[in-house]
């Protein structure tokens, strides 16, 4: 797709494309490295095999098969739902997770996350000692959370102690917290 | 992968790959090569600084050949070897960040704080780096690979694992931040 650029854009990229030198030297060391390091071989067999499960497919399907699939999945769920015979969950211990943004210009905080449905007024951070920071404690269960600091109403912020979120699909920056059940990180 | 630089003239890279493969080290200097410098320009351009840049690259290079067979499409070695190399710098940006953040830690007071600029007009290219540097990090990533590397939004996605809105976004807000800090260096 043509996409025209504003002038200042198109004068910045073109500087930055301009070509650049990295010292030849680069390729002896990264030679030296790899030199103490097996060959890596190529694909091995069961590779090959979980690249070719992992790759998609395109399925074509009449009405009546569709049905029919349907119909065998619905049945095939039933009787797994009958077999099913542990209806209380095992318990899982929560633990205290303290989150800390340091934020000295901030009016108001709230930590916003997967834990809390992204409800800014659920979770407000509490402004500590120093004035410049911002503190809540949040029991939390193993799992993986997303989450970020929603500051003055209007300012998502990511945790910069923590991961970003990669698969950040709302563009609002996000971080990640995985909870184990004995550590986090 | 459609991308105008990432596919490869003369011996292909499929053909080195394979002899990587089979013991072969020296067709691994072949390709060395043959990305040094490309992908030593997002580097430079993404990290600010030629010390990390050349630090980051190595390291890509190096986990590359760990992982050469992990190489799903050795056709496509090159852009698979320029997410090893997205990845690498993102997390010696994070550090570099983090770094950066025990002393300041609030965006908005960076925004708003008194423009430093680049001292005594400098040229077009301190001013550049300049504004660069000031990207966030998502945004500057997202502009180098739209409008320096020219890939298309589909390979970015791949390369990120971000989604195409999200990517279309990040490269929007770069472009206005970048026009309003060239605007306003300009200006003093």
């Amino acid at each position: 797709m043509f996409e025209p650029m504003d002038d200042v854009i198109e004068r910045i990229a073109r500087h930055l494309r301009r070509p650049v030198q990295v010292d030849p030297a680069l390729d002896g060391r990264v030679m030296r490295e790899i030199s103490a390091l097996p060959t890596p071989g190529g694909a091995t067999m069961v590779g090959k095999a979980w690249r070719w499960l992992r790759r998609p497919r395109q399925f074509t399907l009449t009405p009546l098969g569709g049905l029919a699939a349907v119909a065998a999945l619905a049945v095939a769920l039933l009787l797994f739902r009958r077999d099913s015979t542990s209806p209380t969950p095992p318990q899982v211990a929560s633990r205290a997770f303290q989150f800390v943004l340091v934020a000295p210009r901030a009016a108001r905080v709230s930590l916003v996350g997967d834990f809390n449905d992204w409800d800014a007024t659920r979770t407000p951070m509490q402004r500590t000692g120093s004035d410049a920071l911002w503190t809540v404690v949040v029991p939390l269960e193993p799992g993986r959370y997303h989450y970020a600091f929603f500051v003055d109403g209007s300012r998502w912020l990511a945790d910069p102690s923590a991961p970003v979120a990669r698969d950040d699909d709302y563009g609002a920056p996000s971080s990640v917290l995985t909870v184990g059940g004995g550590g986090d990180s | 992968m459609r991308s105008r630089g990432i596919h490869s003239v003369g011996t292909s890279d499929a053909a080195l790959v394979r002899r990587v493969q089979t013991g072969d080290t020296r067709a691994y200097a072949d390709l060395v090569a043959r990305y040094r410098d490309r992908l030593g320009r997002y580097a430079l351009h993404m990290l600010g600084n030629r010390e990390d840049a050349e630090e980051v690259l190595q390291d890509a290079f190096v986990r590359a050949y760990r992982s050469l067979s992990r190489c799903d499409d050795p056709e496509r070695f090159g852009a698979w070897l320029y997410g090893i190399l997205v990845n690498r710098c993102r997390t010696a940006g994070a550090r570099a960040a983090r770094r950066a953040r025990r002393f300041v830690n609030d965006p908005a007071a960076l925004e708003t704080a008194p423009l430093a600029g680049p001292d005594g007009r400098a040229d077009w290219d301190d001013t550049v780096r300049w504004a660069l540097a000031r990207l966030p990090s998502e945004s500057r990533e997202a502009f180098l690979l739209k409008h320096v590397e020219e890939l298309e939004y589909e390979d970015m996605a791949r390369l990120t694992g971000a989604g195409i809105s999200a990517l279309k976004m990040r490269v929007k807000r770069a472009r206005e931040q970048l026009q309003a800090m060239l605007k306003e260096a300009e200006r003093v």
